[in-house]
């Protein structure tokens, strides 16, 4: 575990000090090519914003208006036989809509539970089992200015159900120990 | 959107729903304000790996391996490599793996053009990245150690196994998904 989190830290300094001394060495006129690469990554950036925009504006509406709460208790009764505790709905429904969101949700209940209690690490592997789907394709398929997604937010969303039904299958494995 | 409007007007929610979708457009721009210092530094990183050859090198090593996610960009080194490095960032839990995955969504577009082929490799690419698979889930542990937990790291194995399953279960879905509708490609 030391060594997989020593590697998240250094990687991040170790390419940014590599990558340029390579390309110095090979001849690569640094500062030029990087501003040019920056100036891409910049168009890249502010050119996601209309999608952006567009996404977030439907998916605050539909929770400020109390849609998803409706959403939420009916998806509630609907996982009941599956015994996945009441709590943890409401964050398996935001994880994919909302990244900030989510962090809430996972803060507030590992405040509640306590971070090492069951239901603070439930809601941890929950958290991290999947990505923000909706951030994520909207940002993708807005950038190349792609409107046809075709089937991959479904595919996705039944990736992240996926996802979690494995997080929480181990995690009733990981207590039953 | 159409549902939330139509339940805040059944609830009387509205002001409620208006405050909500001004927030949540200020955080969009917020969003991309954030955004944009990690674009630039990453794919200005990205074009020194690339005029140097180091992407070229990534993308023959990954070839073996990616080629199979990617049956539309066997040999097709452009692209690959980009995408090459930005799901390796994504699994390292590494910031580029957003600008990474954004520009190799435009080098695929470019090699392809309009051609159909294109379009079920960036599909690939969304779904690998929206399942976020990470050896190592390091916000969500950060989180713990900062209210207090005395093993943050125990969800590590957990969290890497789930997303992984997310992840084969969101290109398993695809697969069918787009068989079903005659070979998503062709659409």
């Amino acid at each position: 575990m030391k060594v997989l989190s020593a590697l998240g830290t250094y990687a991040f300094p170790a390419i940014l000090i590599a990558v340029p001394a390579y390309a110095a060495m090979r001849g690569v006129k640094v500062y030029e090519t990087f501003v040019r690469g920056a100036e891409e990554g910049f168009k890249l950036a502010i050119g996601t914003l209309p999608y952006l925009v567009a996404v977030f504006a439907a998916i605050s509406c539909f929770r400020g208006s109390g849609a998803l709460d409706l959403f939420a208790s009916a998806v509630g009764r609907a996982l009941r036989p599956l015994r996945i505790p009441a709590d943890m709905v409401p964050l398996l429904l935001i994880r994919p809509i909302s990244g900030s969101g989510a962090l809430a949700i996972t803060g507030d209940l590992l405040r509640r539970h306590g971070p090492d209690s069951p239901m603070g690490i439930l809601a941890s592997i929950l958290q991290g089992a999947t990505d923000t789907t909706f951030y994520v394709v909207t940002l993708y398929f807005g950038s190349v200015k792609e409107r046809r997604t075709g089937h991959v937010l479904a595919s996705c969303l039944i990736g992240d159900a996926c996802g979690f039904l494995a997080g929480y299958l181990i995690w009733r494995m990981m207590i039953a120990r | 959107m159409l549902s939330g409007c139509l339940v805040a007007v059944f609830t009387g929610n509205v002001d409620a729903m208006m405050t909500s979708v001004l927030d949540g457009i200020s955080a969009a721009v917020e969003l991309v304000v954030g955004l944009i210092g990690v674009f630039c530094l990453w794919v200005g990183i990205e074009k020194l790996a690339e005029e140097s050859g180091l992407i070229d090198v990534l993308a023959h090593r990954a070839d073996p391996v990616f080629s199979r996610l990617f049956p539309g960009l066997r040999g097709k080194r452009k692209p690959l490599g980009t995408v090459a490095a930005s799901v390796l960032s994504n699994v390292f839990g590494l910031s580029s793996s957003t600008p990474l995955g954004l520009k190799a969504m435009s080098e695929i577009k470019e090699v392809f053009g309009g051609r159909p082929g294109g379009l079920d490799s960036m599909a690939r690419l969304v779904i690998l990245n929206a399942a976020g698979f990470t050896i190592f889930p390091s916000g969500v542990i950060a989180l713990r150690a900062a209210l207090g937990s005395r093993a943050p790291a125990i969800i590590a194995g957990p969290t890497a196994l789930a997303g992984l399953l997310a992840t084969v279960g969101g290109l398993l879905a695809y697969g069918v998904l787009s068989r079903r509708a005659g070979s998503g490609d062709r659409r």
